[in-house]
């Protein structure tokens, strides 16, 4: 909010430099977001002269040559001027030689074209008014010749833009802050002193025919309501000193009687609203919830339907008001009103606030009461205006007022230690200075008594509009605003030893994102959320559905992303487009699954190799395959804790979405605690979401719940010193038949015929081959086996015997032939 | 046959260099010290030399055989160097660039997070972790956020339908919405939760704010935050901390100030501001950096720790503006369009 700084000086006698006083504010707690400085700068030997005579300068056309009155000190000076509007008998601004101007102008006595200038004549800009150049300054209200600069014209102001913390709605108004900066300064607190002072009834007051009655159907909504009826007033514009203070802070002025309702507002932080008492239908105020379907055109012009969870001041037959929001226009002041009715009243935070979101209606008003007003200091807000619209409208009050509500008394008292304190701050603030600090800030020390080990204790009294203050922390906190953050001491980082590792996804995303850079891939951040129709068309209309957001708030960033692979394509798109070569990308994070009806989180990892579309090099490489992607993703497994074994591994389906059939694959499932897919991406796919090439990738999905499981320790197998004896075998099998298949049958006839005599060390498939010297629709598969013993050097005879044995064993169903 | 011996040393020492290969330099090697080579001659004629010449001539074929060995050796040497350079192509221009892609790059937001949880991990602190689909307990019941504060609104906060379900993350009370994370506070609640004091964690993670994208803001961030929760902890050792950590990453001249301010889970509570020399693009003095302060004694009553015992510090920032002020980068949206162009930058 906007603070002025004159307005400021009638509560606390400031005498400090502005920076200081944006300073106090800041360390005080509010954030000081501009200050703003109206009026203009004090500067030295500018004075109010006027133009006696002008003539042309003899050798430039576009100058005059003035002879300018100064007073009776200054005499009559010559001035050369190159504004059109420095006609003789013009008051204006002279600034005489001495005068440092803003930017550091320093005015001498000079010779301009051959003509002696006394000094300048100056435009709104030179004195540091706005950016007015085009000419001179004319005082229309002719003050004194000679008179300084800043006595001849209107004092300026500081404007402080402020922001203020939710907790302290006391500090939305003038004397909120003066209070704080009261305390800071250590200067005195001055209240403004009213005149009036009311008298209540809950019955009907003098005069029924203005207000006969005021009733609260909804006390829960309004703890304090509170109406007093002034007759005889005069609607006029409010005075200049006023007006312009209401300027200073933004505000427009509009009459007299609205202009002192914001006024006191600003003052005192309390809203208020004055009815034209002719409109209250039936004379009568009800406090009320408004009816389903009940409209209300607000001050703003505009029609709004409410609800029944919206409260409103009603008249005896409709809405009058939105409670603590905003008038409406059927019952405001108008240039005609002559009795008044004052509203000042407490509307419960909660109902102001969502009738305020509800609607799309803010107000200053709503601002405060939604942040809380405090309804034990509302009446002297009212007594304020009552002697503000007198001074102002004139007329009288009609006693005695109404008033519903407000009867619970405000009483909390808070006991706090100078233990407690310092515990809390680490370091030794005096007694005397934390006392001092409670009642600088109107926090009555009522009592001051010793504690058990904890030095004295002070039964602090909290004033009413300080209900953010409820325990003894809360008190530490004001001690230490007072004492000054910046001069809380400097200590060495203390770190007593706490065992504990990093969190294992934490540990994964580490492991893998070393891996993938270490292996070329640039690592990329995407957003988290994407849109439907691509969700849906990775994953499923179902399971897009059960990831989509209540209430997104750009269109394509509505459903939680499925995979990290179509955040990387986006990204190889805007690289590709932008005319920059890129291949390899990577990507850790979490990404969301849809399984059975619910969405499970995952910890991932995903990469991308497309083709380098542009690169050019005077060497080729071999590009990317299936394989390559392969191993990336078992490296990855690895990092997980899981290993990435050939069983595991099927060729995709039509129902993976988003990967090339034939092309790709995929291993686990979510309800064994991981999920990878590796291969070529669907070149349609690609195609489409506009990514030049074939692309690559692979995808490494864990529960986060499954990563903290991986801790095991391996255990130390012994191995063989003696020699190794190898065979080859060539099987052929039908050309669809997967190699891992064939390899498990080979593993299994070994390990049996070997039996316990000695091991077989390793399967591994060497050579795949199909064509020509292979029967039509077959391949031929060679596997190279190790046979090792743990105790001696193997016989070729037994290993040869041994591998005729597998040879039977492997053909024996028929499926598969060894290569003639 | 001193002559004898001399011929065939010359022989020798004409053919030996011009040996190309192993199996030629074998042969050669036969012919002259092999069983039938030409030197073994000589030394089968020993026994029908006088006795009295046999010393002397005993000699001079020691002497031819060590000769000969020697040109032996040396002819292996240049057949074993001859063959070491076949291997060899021409000699490369060593100043073409490789044409291997490369080298990969850590994202800057990974480097920034991964510093300060060095930074961190020196005084103790460990890097915890949880999911940033949350329920509105975890995100605002037990940081004291009221049921009607504005950060828990629709417009502020991504919530879920209320049929939606995430089966691997846990709710407090049957039937909470979910959300995402406002913030990484709730990591520190799910932390609580799990076991008794002390802790000292670093909670780095993705955030999600119902906001307009622009130059500084991002609907999708990155904050981390520290907790440490032991008993007396001060202010002071709040402000100790800070002070360490941006010495830390920024060098020694860095300052920090504490501004009073207010957060629900925090009393009291400070705003961060740090002056630095050598940043980037930075034209104000003091640069507000994060928000901190002692942990509010209803955080500890909602996670069961009794705020008479035990008490705590919590800090928080935004990684992205961390890392504008850092690099100077001034435009927030850089961080998820991953140019290479940006990327290659800061590895």
């Amino acid at each position: 909010m906007k603070i002025s700084l004159n307005w400021l000086q009638d509560y606390v006698k400031l005498d400090a430099p502005v920076d200081e006083i944006t300073r106090a504010i800041t360390f005080l707690g509010f954030e000081v977001e501009q200050v703003i400085r109206t009026g203009a700068p004090q500067l030295t030997n500018v004075v109010v002269g006027e133009i006696l005579t002008r003539a042309k300068h003899p050798n430039a056309d576009k100058l005059s040559v003035c002879t300018v009155d100064i007073g009776p000190a200054g005499g009559v000076k010559t001035i050369v001027c190159g504004a059109n509007n420095c006609d003789a008998g013009n008051r204006v601004l002279v600034a005489l030689p001495g005068a440092i101007l803003p930017g550091n102008f320093e005015i001498k006595q000079s010779k301009i074209r051959g003509q002696l200038s006394d000094g300048m004549m100056c435009s709104p800009d030179e004195i540091g008014m706005g950016r007015e150049h085009s000419g001179l300054l004319i005082l229309t209200h002719k003050p004194a010749l000679g008179l300084p600069m800043n006595e001849a014209l209107p004092p300026g102001d500081v404007v402080f833009d402020i922001e203020i913390t939710p907790n302290r709605p006391d500090c939305l108004s003038h004397l909120g802050i003066a209070r704080e900066l009261s305390a800071w300064f250590k200067l005195p607190l001055i209240y403004p002193q009213e005149n009036f002072h009311g008298t209540f009834a809950s019955g009907a007051g003098e005069r029924p025919d203005l207000l006969a009655g005021v009733r609260v159907d909804s006390p829960e909504d309004c703890p304090l309501y509170s109406a007093h009826v002034i007759t005889g007033i005069k609607i006029g514009p409010s005075p200049a000193w006023m007006q312009e203070r209401l300027k200073a802070v933004g505000l427009r002025p509009i009459n007299n009687v609205v202009d002192v309702g914001n006024y006191v507002m600003l003052e005192t932080g309390q809203p208020l609203h004055a009815f034209d008492a002719r409109k209250l239908g039936g004379h009568q105020i009800i406090v009320r919830r408004a009816l389903d379907g009940e409209k209300i055109t607000s001050l703003d012009g505009k029609e709004r339907a409410l609800h029944s969870g919206m409260l409103v001041i009603a008249d005896a037959s409709r809405p009058v008001v939105i409670a603590g929001i905003m008038g409406g226009e059927n019952s405001g002041v108008s240039d005609d009103t002559t009795d008044l009715v004052l509203e000042c009243a407490c509307f419960k935070r909660q109902s102001v606030r969502s009738t305020s979101r509800a609607l799309g209606l803010q107000s200053d008003s709503s601002y405060r009461y939604e942040r809380g007003v405090d309804p034990h200091s509302s009446l002297e807000a009212a007594y304020r205006a009552i002697d503000l619209i007198i001074e102002t409208a004139g007329g009288s009050v009609v006693g005695p007022a109404y008033q519903v509500g407000g009867e619970v008394p405000w009483k909390r008292e808070i006991v706090v230690t100078h233990g407690f304190i310092g515990e809390k701050l680490g370091f030794e603030i005096p007694e005397a200075d934390m006392r001092a600090a409670f009642e600088a800030l109107e926090l009555a020390v009522t009592r001051e008594e010793p504690s058990d080990h904890r030095g004295t204790a002070w039964t602090v009294e909290i004033p009413s509009w300080r209900d953010d203050l409820d325990r003894p922390i809360d008190l530490v906190e004001e001690v230490l605003r007072l004492f000054g953050t910046e001069k809380i001491p400097a200590a060495v980082v203390s770190s007593p030893g706490l065992p504990g590792d990093d969190d294992p996804v934490v540990q994964f995303n580490r492991r893998v994102t070393d891996y993938l850079v270490g292996h070329d891939f640039h690592e990329c951040v995407n957003l988290t959320l994407r849109p439907a129709a691509e969700v849906a068309t990775w994953t499923s209309q179902t399971a897009a559905a059960e990831l989509a957001l209540q209430n997104p708030f750009v269109e394509d960033q509505s459903h939680l992303r499925p995979t990290l692979i179509t955040g990387l394509l986006e990204s190889l798109k805007l690289n590709q487009s932008r005319g920059v070569t890129v291949s390899r990308l990577c990507e850790t994070g979490r990404i969301f699954i849809e399984r059975n009806g619910q969405n499970l989180e995952c910890a991932a990892v995903g990469f991308v190799i497309a083709d380098p579309i542009g690169e050019r090099s005077w060497r080729g490489r071999e590009p990317a395959d299936f394989y390559s992607v392969k191993h990336h993703v078992e490296a990855l497994a690895v990092a997980a804790g899981v290993q990435l074994a050939a069983r595991f591994v099927k060729p995709v389906e039509e129902s993976y979405l988003g990967w090339q059939v034939g092309h790709a694959a995929s291993a686990g499932e979510l309800e064994q605690g991981w999920t990878a897919r590796f291969g070529l991406l669907n070149l349609a796919m690609v195609k489409s979401v506009g990514v030049e090439g074939k692309v690559y990738a692979g995808l490494f999905a864990i529960l986060p719940e499954n990563l903290a499981a991986v801790s095991g320790r391996r255990r130390y197998a012994d191995f063989s010193l003696f020699p190794a004896a190898l065979r080859d075998f060539a099987l052929v099998v039908d050309l669809a038949v997967p190699a891992a298949g064939v390899q498990k049958v080979v593993e299994n006839a070994a390990r049996t015929e070997v039996g316990k005599s000695f091991a077989v060390e390793s399967v591994n498939v060497f050579d795949v081959y199909h064509g020509k010297g292979l029967p039509e629709g077959k391949k031929s598969l060679a596997f190279s086996l190790v046979f090792r013993s743990s105790e001696r050097t193997l016989t070729d005879d037994e290993v040869n015997a041994v591998c005729t044995k597998i040879r039977q064993a492997i053909t024996a169903d028929g499926s598969i032939a060894l290569r003639a | 046959m001193q002559d004898q011996l001399s011929a065939v040393l010359a022989k020798a020492t004409a053919e030996l260099p011009t040996l190309k290969t192993r199996p030629e330099f074998e042969a050669a090697k036969a012919r002259y010290v092999g069983p039938h080579g030409e030197l073994t001659a000589f030394m089968k004629q020993m026994g029908a030399v006088p006795k009295e010449q046999r010393p002397a001539l005993g000699k001079l074929i020691n002497e031819a055989k060590v000769k000969l060995q020697a040109q032996l050796d040396a002819a292996l040497a240049q057949i074993a160097a001859g063959e070491l350079a076949a291997q060899l192509g021409p000699a490369v221009d060593v100043t073409l660039p490789s044409p291997d892609i490369g080298p990969g790059t850590r994202h800057p937001l990974t480097l920034v997070r991964e510093e300060m949880c060095r930074i961190l991990r020196k005084v103790g602190f460990t890097v915890a972790d949880g999911p940033e689909v949350e329920t509105e307990y975890y995100c605002f019941d037990a940081l004291n956020t009221p049921s009607d504060h504005p950060a828990r609104d629709a417009q502020d906060t991504f919530y879920f339908p209320t049929a939606a379900r995430f089966g691997n993350v846990s709710r407090m009370n049957p039937g909470e919405k979910y959300l995402l994370r406002t913030h990484t506070s709730s990591v520190q609640i799910r932390t609580m939760l799990k076991g008794p004091p002390p802790i000292r964690i670093v909670s780095p993670g993705r955030v999600y704010r119902r906001d307009t994208t622009d130059a500084t803001h991002s609907a999708n961030f990155h904050q981390l935050e520290c907790l440490y929760v032991d008993r007396n902890v001060t202010v002071r050792d709040l402000k100790a901390l800070l002070d360490y950590v941006f010495a830390a990453l920024l060098g020694s001249d860095t300052k920090t100030r504490f501004r009073p301010h207010y957060f629900g889970y925090t009393e009291p509570s400070f705003e961060v501001d740090l002056t630095a020399k050598h940043l980037p693009k930075v034209k104000k003095e003091w640069i507000e950096i994060g928000g901190c302060g002692m942990v509010d004694p209803t955080v500890f009553e909602a996670v069961g720790y009794d705020p008479e015992v035990w008490s705590g510090y919590a800090f928080g920032m935004g990684l992205e503006r961390l890392a504008m002020l850092l690099y100077g980068i001034d435009d927030i949206r850089y961080f998820y369009q991953n140019d290479l162009r940006f990327l290659k930058q800061f590895a």
